[in-house]
């Protein structure tokens, strides 16, 4: 370390905050222990937490998988029942027609 | 029968190195009532790094309420966060590291919406404790010239006289660029102050 680096040093000591930083501290924890804690991760022991964050995820891997079966379910079922309409339009064309070719040959 | 082995080794606790065993078996040794801010463990944890903390801040930002504020905010941090640090060594490190996050997350948010430049503000009082105070000041604002990374690394530097691969972890960058960082400053430090003092003024 030079004589540039030594000032440096010197510049960068350490200071004291105010002499009421450590009670202005201790009274916000203090007011922070009081609040309602509702998260999960500051009541569960730590290996709890890991098995609760594990079980969350697999619900939620089971809930997105389910959420794309009935997805793809619903639009199989929408494309039946278009299919089952075009082809009943198409029969009833289809008969109409036969119809029309009967009666010409029995004119004939 | 794998996937069983699987899931006890992820909940099986992570084996901790005897040295660093010391805060776990402090805390534990307290009932959950003692736990609380009134406890020895967070007293004693505020008392012994509230310069360090402070000290990081007021350099980086050159206020000394504001670093104040920010050095309150991480001391509650670190008490929402006590019984997951493991020694007094990593408290050392988590506040280190965690002071250097809120102040350059302070500088970008101010930047984002200025009210007053930091690089105007007043330099903070009663800061001289040894060394030429004149040279020190100047050192000081030469230091805050610097952008925020190369700031915190100097800091992190000759403050906390951390190695370079201490500042790496800490400011989770990779050694080399410390290095290179800081040589960089100190050569641009040593060219600006050569100039000022060759500056009559």
């Amino acid at each position: 370390m030079d004589d540039f680096e030594k000032q440096l040093k010197d510049a960068f000591q350490r200071q004291d905050p105010s002499a009421d930083f450590e009670s202005r501290v201790l009274a916000a924890a203090s007011r922070e222990k009081q609040k309602p804690r509702w998260r999960l991760t500051l009541w569960m022991p730590g290996r709890l937490r890991w098995a609760a964050a594990l079980a969350m995820s697999l619900v939620l891997a089971a809930v997105v998988v389910r959420q794309r079966e009935v997805h793809e379910r619903a639009a199989g079922e929408a494309a039946k029942a278009r299919l089952e309409l075009a082809l009943k339009i198409t029969s009833t064309k289809l008969k109409k027609i036969q119809d029309q070719v009967n009666a010409g040959r029995q004119d004939e | 029968m794998e996937r069983v082995g699987v899931v006890t080794r992820i909940l099986r606790p992570s084996p901790i190195p005897p040295a660093y065993i010391d805060l776990r078996r402090m805390l534990a040794a307290q009932s959950a009532m003692e736990r609380g801010p009134g406890s020895k463990v967070f007293a004693e944890l505020v008392r012994e790094h509230q310069s360090m903390v402070f000290s990081i801040a007021c350099h980086f930002l050159r206020d000394r309420s504001l670093a104040e504020e920010i050095a309150q905010d991480v001391f509650l941090q670190l008490y929402r966060n006590l019984e997951s640090l493991e020694s007094e060594a990593h408290v050392a490190f988590w506040l280190r590291r965690v002071t250097s996050n809120r102040c350059v997350d302070y500088v970008r948010r101010r930047q984002r919406r200025p009210e007053t430049s930091l690089d105007d503000g007043p330099e903070p009082r009663n800061v001289e404790a040894s060394g030429d105070p004149m040279l020190s000041r100047k050192l000081r604002a030469l230091v805050q010239s610097l952008p925020e990374k190369p700031r915190l690394v100097m800091i992190l530097r000759y403050q906390e006289d951390l190695m370079p691969e201490e500042i790496a972890r800490t400011l989770d960058m990779p050694v080399r660029s410390v290095k290179s960082i800081l040589h960089r400053s100190l050569a641009i430090l040593r060219e600006k102050m050569e100039r000022s003092m060759g500056d009559p003024r």
